[in-house]
């Protein structure tokens, strides 16, 4: 074992095989990605072979921990969820924060994989010894919610720390999420992997403490962390949270509503953070590990149990679906989150399927006679609408489990020209024609629509561009944001650090330094970020990935924005390509895109060698 | 007069979601919203300023942090939180 933040090896579970086996990690591989996603990218295009089936046996599902993980740093406790997405076909990753990540990384591992198939389902229990695959039929199709799944399991294995699946991850739903501890790893179907591989659950727990090979350095910074991580950059989030988004988007006409019809919603009023905040929050509360606390707790009615609410679910549950109603989207986001099915792909599928509903675009037979009610606003439709989509009951409901793109490929006509995705993935709640550099953010990203992995709209957000054109800067904005974003999801610390970090890859170089030994560097640590940009890319690639992709839908060049302060606000077709052009020049790839031959070359060996 | 309209921790701060003030120039109108509502200076205003992380929308459109933009009667500035994450 090394000196500090890594144990230099990481778990292979075979599922079919039922064997469990430790794999070295060299050092050149840790200092290439780190860790996070960046391992997980790694880890995923080693152990698979081209164009395989994210659902079949072949398929892995990396769980990749970074090397401050288990760290006194605060937010530290994450890990990273990798796998091809059964949404998109492309690369996926999820995020999550619980105890979960600190008991996985103690037990003594920098990353899990698992492939294979179980022959039953199962759960896979996680030591510092190996895993055990354990057949769990009382777990299996009985449509538990998640909260009760993870109960059971914590009543039965009070050691171990788990990671869940629900129903819709067994009925491969293909936005599927999974579940620990309340926090949900929910973007691309990466709980349909899971469940594919007939795994209700992955049990982790350890013993091992994490070495810190400088432990003074390490906890003068965790302090100076802490203390920064308690002020004025972090505020909106403790005192508001990320519901705050909701009343300002809405005013700058930045708000998706009515699956992307508009920008501004009449009803905004009702739903924003700060009416919440004043009628129904009741409690906070934080991951593991954490000083910020950004979450929030609003009371649904009186006498029950009150409900976390995100922006993210807010918009997609809320105004996307033309629902104004507190109290709906606030079961609606808990449905989500006990059905085990992402919020944004659940609200932008179900979105679209109202627009299509509204324009008469279901064929004749049941599936328009289920859609013959859906409508925008349609509050206890959307409500029942979300059960049937995770566990696949009714047509309509098996029809949107497949999420907008699919779902608009078999309505055909002019459907696909607004599914609102990005390579399958539905668009978050940040407007493309209001928030043109993040436009181009969405439209690059190798795991699609994606407010994650670049965070471009600060660009707009800035004052820095013109938030209504994107341009050659937008590129640079682009480019940038996303190496940022990739170097965070390695360590992996959390996003709502950013403005608390004045010199963002110089403290993240001295962390790692404190923490491993490794004299990494602000200037290397950039470049890592490129590196694993470059290393999606490479899989994406692999996996049939072509430049049309880098694209969004046809609605945002074809129609304007209606009103509010972005009103008449559209994206030029031409102008979006040259950006696409300058950010692909700035990113180092090849005029359409690809990653050039001799980049790729230099990284065969630590992808393993595979050919593309 | 010059409404300012106050969003997030902002208004959670002031008690109050807009302000009318006197104003020529983005300055003046921080500089009046800094004296109206002190619970804002100096985390959010400071001295005609805003402070790191604050920018304005004018009429919800063009966002600038700059002291110097000229204001006209009937103008509306947004002040918004410049982290939009989430």
């Amino acid at each position: 074992m090394g000196r500090g933040g890594f144990f230099e090896r990481y778990l292979r579970v075979d599922l079919g095989r039922r064997t469990a086996e430790h794999v070295p990690l060299d050092e050149a591989t840790r200092r290439a990605v780190v860790g996070g996603v960046g391992l997980g990218a790694l880890l995923l295009t080693r152990e698979t072979k081209p164009r395989f089936d994210p659902l079949g046996p072949e398929a892995a599902l990396v769980l990749a921990f970074g090397p401050l993980v288990g760290t006194p740093l605060t937010t530290s406790a994450k890990l990273a969820f990798v796998a091809k997405s059964p949404l998109t076909g492309r690369i996926s990753d999820g995020l999550s924060s619980s105890s979960f990540a600190i008991a996985g990384k103690r037990a003594g591992v920098d990353a899990i994989v698992i492939v294979g198939e179980a022959a039953e389902p199962s759960i896979v229990l996680i030591d510092e010894e190996g895993a055990e695959v354990v057949p769990c039929p009382d777990l299996w199709g009985r449509d538990f919610q998640i909260s009760e799944a993870s109960e059971r399991l914590g009543k039965e294995y009070p050691e171990h720390r788990f990671a869940v699946i629900g129903v819709a991850g067994e009925r491969l739903v293909r936005y599927a999420g999974i579940a620990n501890e309340g926090r949900h790893a929910g973007r691309g179907g990466l709980g349909a992997v899971l469940g594919a591989k007939r795994v209700k659950a992955i049990g982790v727990r350890g013993s091992r403490a994490v070495p810190l090979a400088d432990a003074e350095a390490t906890l003068r910074i965790a302090k100076d962390l802490a203390r920064r991580s308690l002020g004025p950059a972090t505020e909106k989030y403790r005192s508001l949270g990320t519901v705050a988004n909701l009343s300002t988007f809405n005013r700058l006409a930045a708000l998706p509503t009515r699956n992307f019809q508009a920008s501004t919603f009449e009803e905004a009023r009702r739903i924003e953070g700060e009416v919440l905040h004043e009628t129904r929050e009741r409690g906070r509360g934080s991951c593991k590990n954490c000083t910020i606390g950004c979450e929030h707790f609003y009371e649904v009615r009186p006498g029950q149990r009150p409900v976390k609410m995100e922006y993210e679910n807010l918009f997609a549950l809320g105004p996307l679906c033309g629902i104004g109603d507190p109290e709906v989207v606030l079961r609606a986001s808990s449905a989500c989150d006990e059905l085990g099915i992402d919020t944004i792909s659940s609200g932008g599928t179900i979105a679209f399927a109202m627009e299509c509903a509204e324009r008469g675009l279901f064929p004749a037979g049941p599936l328009a006679e289920e859609a013959r009610d859906l409508r925008f606003g349609a509050c206890e439709r959307m409500l029942a609408l979300l059960g049937d989509i995770a566990r696949r009951r009714t047509a309509l409901g098996d029809l949107l489990a497949e999420g907008s793109r699919r779902a608009a490929e078999m309505l055909g006509g002019d459907a696909p020209s607004f599914a609102p995705h990005v390579k399958g993935m539905e668009i978050p709640g940040y407007e493309p024609r209001a928030l043109q550099t993040m436009a181009l953010g969405f439209a690059v990203g190798t795991r699609g629509a994606d407010h994650n992995r670049s965070g471009a709209y600060e660009a707009d957000f800035s004052g820095k561009v013109n938030r209504f054109e994107a341009s050659e800067e937008s590129a640079a904005h682009a480019v940038a944001a996303e190496d940022r974003a990739a170097v965070m999801d390695a360590l992996i610390l959390c996003k709502f650090l950013r403005r608390a970090m004045e010199n963002f890859f110089g403290e993240a170089a001295e962390m790692l330094r404190a923490v491993t030994g490794l004299p990494f560097e602000a200037e290397e640590l950039e470049r890592a970020g490129g590196r694993i940009t470059l290393v999606r890319r490479l899989f994406n690639e692999r996996e049939g990935w072509t430049p049309a992709e880098d694209t969004l839908p046809a609605r945002f060049f074809e129609e304007k924005l209606p009103g509010g302060a972005a009103k008449g606000a559209g994206i030029d077709r031409e102008g979006f390509a040259r950006s696409i052009k300058a950010y692909h020049a700035r990113r180092g790839l090849d005029e359409q895109g690809y990653v050039p031959a001799d980049i790729a070359q230099e990284m065969a060996s630590l992808l393993g060698g595979r050919k593309r | 007069m010059v409404t300012i309209e106050l969003y997030g921790v902002a208004r959670l701060r002031a008690g109050r979601a807009a302000i009318e003030v006197a104003a020529c120039s983005l300055g003046e109108a921080l500089a009046a919203l800094g004296v109206a509502c002190p619970a804002l200076e100096p985390l959010i205003v400071a001295g005609g300023r805003l402070a790191p992380g604050w920018l304005v929308a004018l009429n919800g459109a063009q966002i600038t942090a700059d002291p110097e933009m000229a204001l006209g009667e009937g103008d509306v500035v947004v002040l918004v939180s410049a982290d939009a994450g989430g």
